[in-house]
This record gives structure tokens, C-alpha cells and sequence, in this order.
């Protein structure tokens, strides 16, 4: 279903969500973006469009710690707070979800050699279930996009609820679930038909983001996904982990920003008279990660983490899952203290003829 | 929906010490689990964390289990102090044990070292408890020294049986032993078997297990044949959090146990 909604109309939306959700909206500090609480009243701060969070959206689902035992209790720890929406997810972020839903289901359980098994993990499917998801276009870009290059249109168009694209006076909106179909439905005195003057605004638009995006991805000469194919067996021998991981301070924050990483540890509370546990982000780039309990670490070197880290969203996931682990979201570009550039690392190992 | 990450809680009703370093703890978990031989489990002490390991015990024994285990860190210090009486937890079974339906009318050469015992023992027990439906059983186990063999008066028992041709060895030899000092890939020279249609099963330290692989494969079984149970720092044990990757596979659910031809195009697949 595919409506128009004035801002003002949006704000009353909100406002309508505010009752069954807690309604998170992006807003901006200085020249980032964060997730922030919607209060019920308009601010100025509030941006639906512009780009991605600084925060990857997996931190609504995935939580960086979160309780999932309690004891030898058999109920499942919950905190029984009203479900999120979260309103201006970019399309980047959804592409996140390919790879988390992915891992998180049953869908990892089958492995290229057809073997099954369907463990999940359930408090993140309970969180994609209940959660809402309101998407938006990106209208602007910042100089670290380059979602194209990873196949990434830079505005939704699958795994969103609603998706809101901004034009004059206010936004389009689409729905692409049921959930989301039904939102509109309850909400429809707050929405106008969408004409296709509209329409073709929202495709200019659309257009004119698409090509700011190539221009980046021309000026800092970024590979496509296209030629990435092999990549990590043609260099795996090759001098550039080495060279790559030279400033490396072996901090984390590359996977702890990044949408598609995944993995966790379990850890459990320090307290004999009450077990506890939590499944906690853990990072590869950390030494002990692999580490056996018997002291054996077949990665004990950081440029074989270092390694380790692109050969699992470009070699292990287009293998398991058909799919690259990366969005194309820049975040780890930005986060890198050590400025270890994702986009000149893809270009080296493309380029490389070996 | 079931809770993965929740331990089962289980009472400890005996702490047998094999060697100064390895003990055996037997506990009865609150739930009975039933697990086949070669799959893990994660035990929880609690308040201190989780570790994985693969029972010791009879699969076909489903009240009790068994876990050998080596002081080698936090959890493994902890599961040496505990008593009878203490309260532990258990997750599992996780992942892909041996197949041994697959072993019926074949003749089997089973090669341990070291920590490998402990699994092994699991998996004897099962192949004795079956034992009419394999052709021939041969054991080869090897370990540093004599003190750090493992079930002693146990392997006793089993160098008595029929349907068991069994041999071991130290690296280092030392007066009270009397067998054969070396490696273990020396006593598997000679071995009566058909190598290119038996089956080979190996498991202990990974250097041990790189070398036995190599000669199991001079000997002639084929890579197909060859099963490995692989270390990994398993964590989740369910492949969601990523520890345990081995190439396209995560050990904890697609193994740990492998056979050679799955895993042998992986890089570093010993380290
Ligand atoms: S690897 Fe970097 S650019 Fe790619 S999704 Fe992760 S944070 Fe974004
Ligand atoms: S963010 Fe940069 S410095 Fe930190 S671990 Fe990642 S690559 Fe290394
Ligand atoms: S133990 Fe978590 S993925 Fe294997």
C-alpha cells in the first residue's frame, strides 16, 4: 500500500505509535545521527532522511549485553517492556539484517553439504518479531558511503514494515509487510492518496542520491562486489594482512560498529549463588578469540585476524549464504582509530594479480 | 520457544582423580539428556562460566554422564575442587558425533593420544557394546609418559578382550613401563587390517593428529574414512557466536566430528 503523509501527520503518527511501541527516531548531534526516544513532541533535531545512524541497527536486536539465563529457570529472562519502532532505518542497515536474520535462524543450520540442524536463537527472532520497523530514503550522502558497491540501493526495498520516502511537505509512505499494511489501516485519517506527481518527485530524488553515491564510489575507486569473487583464496597468502594490520590497536571497534558482525561470547556472572548469564558482542580481532582452552590459537598473530575478519564477510558468508557481510555502511571506516580504510583493503586485494 | 543458552542443572556424585591433572567428575542432570558418542557437551559451574567438553561415558547409559577433564584453565581448575553434592550445569549434546552405524561390517582402527582419551573412551564403549556388528577393533593410543595415561586399570580390562587387538605407547619411557616407547604413529605399522576399506577414527592434541592423519593416509584408508574430532574454542555450541569456525563449517554443529576430505582444503586446519 503506498500513501502520503504531511509532517505534521507524521509527528500525530508517532505520537499514535508512542501508545504500543517505544518509538525511536534518528536525531542529530553535531554531524551524526543517533537513535534518540520520540517524546511526543516535534524537535528540530529529528531527521528521517539525511543517512544512517551512527549506531548499527543490530543494537536493537542484538543487544551488546543482554541476560539469556537466569538461573536453571526454564522461562526465557524478559523485560517485558513494549516493543521497539524504530523510525529512519536506512537501507544499508536492512541489508544487516540478511546477514543477522540469517545467522539468528534456523537458516545457518544447513550447511553447503546439506547436512541440517535448526537451533535459533530466540531472543532475537522474539525481538524481529514484535519489533516495527519504519525505514527511510537516504537523501544525502556522507563521504564513507558506498552501498552501491555492495549492491545496496541507497533507499529500502525489502525487509522493512513501512518505508517513508521524503519529499516536499512530507513523506510517502509504503508498507511491505502485514504489519506494517496494518498501521497504515488504523492510521488511514492521517493520510493522503500519493499521486504520481509524487511519485516521480520520490524517483528523481531517489536518483539524484544514487548518483552522489557513484560519484564517491568514483573518487576513492571502489572495487564492486562484482569482481570480489575469490578474492580472500587468490591473497591468502598475501603481504597486504600484514602491511593492513601494521596500526592495528587491536581495539574491536570494527565489528562492534558494523551491522553484519555477529558473533558473541557467553559470560556468565561472577556470583556463585546466583548463575546468571549473558551473551555479550565479542570481536575476532581480539587475541583469545579462537584460543582452545588447552593454549592452542590458530590465529595468534593480528594480521591473521586481521585476515580473518574480511575472509568472513567475503569468503565464508557469499559461501554459506550467498551473500557478501558487508553493507557498504562506511562505519568501520569512521570507527578505526588505526584509519584501517575497508574500501582501500577491497581495492588492494582486487588488484592484486599475484 | 526453548532457550538455548540455559544450562540443565545437574547434581556431582563423584570426582574420580585419573592423574594429578585430569579428573573424571560423574553427575545426574536434573533432566536426562542422552547424547551419541563424539558430541559435546558445555558445563557450567556456576558463577564462573562454561566450558566445552565431550563425555567419557556410556551413551547408552542415560541418567548419568561422565567428562574427563584436563586442569587447564578457569573452568577446568573450578571442575577439580568440585564435591560430591555440588551443583553444576549442562548444555547439549551439540554438534555431529561418529557415525558408527556407518562402521557395521567394517574393520576399525581407533588412534588416541594424550587428552584424546577421554572421548574415546565414549566411543569404546559403544563400538564393545556393538561389537559383533564390526569385523575387527584395533586400538592404538599413545601419551607422553606413563603417569598420564589415563583410565589405567581400565585400558587393563580392555588389552583382555577378544574382539579388541590393542597396543600403547609413551614418548618417554621410564622404568615401570614395559611397553613400547615412541610416538604413536610407530605402533601403527604393521597393523592386520584392509586399510582402503576400514575405517580410521582419530583423536587427541593436534600435532598428534596432524601426523597420525598423514600416515593414516600411507596406509592407505581413504580420506572419506579418516574421522577427526576437532578442537575449537566452542562457545554457543549452536553456530551463533562464531568461535568456532573451521573454513565453511562451524565445528560445533557441522563436527567436531570430520572426516579428512571435508576439512582437508582449509587452511591451518592443525593450528
Ligand atoms: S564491514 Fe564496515 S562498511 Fe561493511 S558493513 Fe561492516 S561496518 Fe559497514
Ligand atoms: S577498529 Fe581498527 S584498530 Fe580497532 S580492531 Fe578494528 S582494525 Fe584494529
Ligand atoms: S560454538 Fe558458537 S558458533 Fe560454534
Amino acid at each position: 500500500m503506498i500513501k502520503f503523509i504531511s509532517h505534521n501527520n507524521f509527528i500525530r503518527l508517532l505520537a499514535q505509535l508512542n501508545k504500543d511501541y517505544r518509538v525511536y527516531v534518528p536525531v542529530k548531534r553535531e554531524d551524526k545521527r543517533f537513535y534518540g526516544r520520540f517524546e511526543n513532541t516535534p524537535t528540530e533535531d529529528i531527521v528521517i532522511g539525511e543517512v544512517r545512524a551512527f549506531e548499527p541497527l543490530k543494537a536493537f536486536f542484538f543487544k551488546g549485553r543482554e541476560k539469556v539465563a537466569d538461573g536453571f529457570k526454564a522461562d526465557m529472562p524478559s523485560s517485558g517492556d513494549k516493543p521497539f519502532a524504530i523510525v529512519g532505518v536506512k537501507a544499508c542497515d536492512l541489508k544487516g539484517f540478511k546477514v543477522q536474520d540469517y545467522v539468528f535462524s534456523a537458516k545457518s543450520g544447513t550447511t553447503p553439504d546439506g547436512t541440517n540442524n535448526d537451533d535459533t536463537d530466540p531472543f532475537y527472532l522474539q525481538m524481529r518479531d514484535k519489533n516495527l520497523i519504519i525505514s527511510s530514503d537516504c537523501t544525502c550522502v556522507i563521504d564513507t558511503c558506498f552501498c552501491l558497491a555492495l549492491g545496496v540501493k541507497p533507499y529500502p526495498q525489502d525487509d522493512f514494515d513501512i518505508n517513508l520516502s521524503q519529499i516536499n511537505g512530507g513523506f510517502i509512505v509504503e508498507s511491505s509487510s502485514e504489519k506494517g499494511e496494518k498501521v497504515i489501516q488504523q492510521n488511514l485519517s492521517l493520510m493522503e492518496e500519493s499521486t504520481k506527481g509524487k511519485l516521480s518527485e520520490r524517483d528523481k530524488q531517489r536518483d539524484k542520491v544514487v548518483k552522489q553515491i557513484e560519484k564517491n564510489i568514483q573518487e576513492n575507486d571502489i572495487p564492486s562486489q562484482k569482481v570480489f569473487e575469490g578474492i580472500i583464496e587468490k591473497n591468502y597468502d598475501s603481504g597486504i594482512w600484514e602491511e593492513e594490520a601494521k596500526t592495528c590497536v587491536e581495539c574491536g571497534a570494527c565489528n562492534t560498529i558494523c551491522p553484519t558482525c555477529h558473533c558473541f561470547l557467553l559470560y556468565d556472572q561472577k556470583d556463585a549463588k546466583k548463575m546468571a548469564r549473558f551473551r555479550i558482542w565479542d570481536s575476532c580481532m581480539v587475541k583469545d578469540f579462537a584460543r582452545v582452552a588447552g593454549g592452542a590459537n590458530p590465529r595468534h598473530k593480528l594480521w591473521m585476524r586481521l585476515r580473518n575478519r574480511f575472509e568472513k564477510k567475503f569468503d565464508f558468508f557469499p559461501k554459506v549464504a550467498n551473500l557478501y557481510a558487508c553493507t557498504g555502511c562506511g562505519r568501520c571506516i569512521s570507527a578505526c582509530p588505526a584509519k584501517i580504510d575497508i574500501r582501500k583493503v577491497l581495492k588492494k586485494l582486487v588488484d592484486n594479480k599475484k | 520457544m526453548k532457550n538455548p543458552y540455559r544450562p540443565i542443572k545437574a547434581e556431582v556424585l563423584d570426582v574420580i582423580e585419573e592423574t594429578p591433572t585430569i579428573s573424571t567428575v560423574r553427575f545426574k542432570p536434573e533432566e536426562s539428556i542422552t547424547f551419541a558418542t563424539g558430541q559435546f557437551v558445555e558445563i557450567t559451574i556456576p558463577g564462573v562460566g562454561e566450558a566445552p567438553f565431550t563425555p567419557s561415558s556410556k551413551p547408552s547409559e542415560k541418567k548419568v554422564m561422565e567428562v574427563t577433564v584436563m586442569k587447564v584453565g578457569k573452568v577446568t581448575k573450578k571442575i577439580h575442587e568440585l564435591k560430591k553434592g555440588d551443583v553444576i550445569g549442562v548444555r547439549g549434546p551439540f554438534g555431529k558425533g561418529y557415525p558408527v552405524d556407518d562402521f557395521r561390517d567394517k574393520e576399525i582402527l581407533v588412534v588416541g593420544g594424550g587428552c584424546g582419551f577421554a572421548p574415546l573412551r565414549s566411543l569404546m564403549y559403544e563400538l564393545f557394546h556393538r561389537s559383533g556388528q564390526f569385523k575387527k577393533l584395533f586400538f592404538r593410543g599413545g601419551c607422553k609418559t606413563s603417569k598420564e595415561l589415563v583410565f589405567k586399570s581400565e585400558i587393563d580390562t580392555w588389552a583382555e578382550r577378544k574382539d579388541l587387538d590393542l597396543k600403547l605407547t609413551v614418548d618417554v619411557g621410564d622404568s615401570q613401563w614395559k611397553g613400547n616407547t615412541g610416538v604413536v604413529t610407530t605402533i601403527l605399522e604393521n597393523i592386520d587390517m584392509d586399510c582402503a576399506s576400514g575405517i580410521a577414527i582419530i583423536c587427541g592434541p593436534p600435532i598428534m593428529m596432524k601426523f597420525a592423519t598423514k600416515k593414516a593416509l600411507e596406509m592407505g584408508f581413504k580420506e572419506e574414512n579418516i574421522y577427526l574430532s576437532m578442537e575449537k574454542n566452542m562457545s554457543c555450541g549452536i553456530g551463533k557466536c562464531g568461535h568456532c569456525r573451521l573454513g565453511t563449517y562451524y565445528a560445533c554443529k557441522d563436527g567436531p566430528v570430520f572426516t579428512y576430505d571435508k576439512i582437508k582444503n582449509f587452511s591451518n586446519i592443525w593450528d
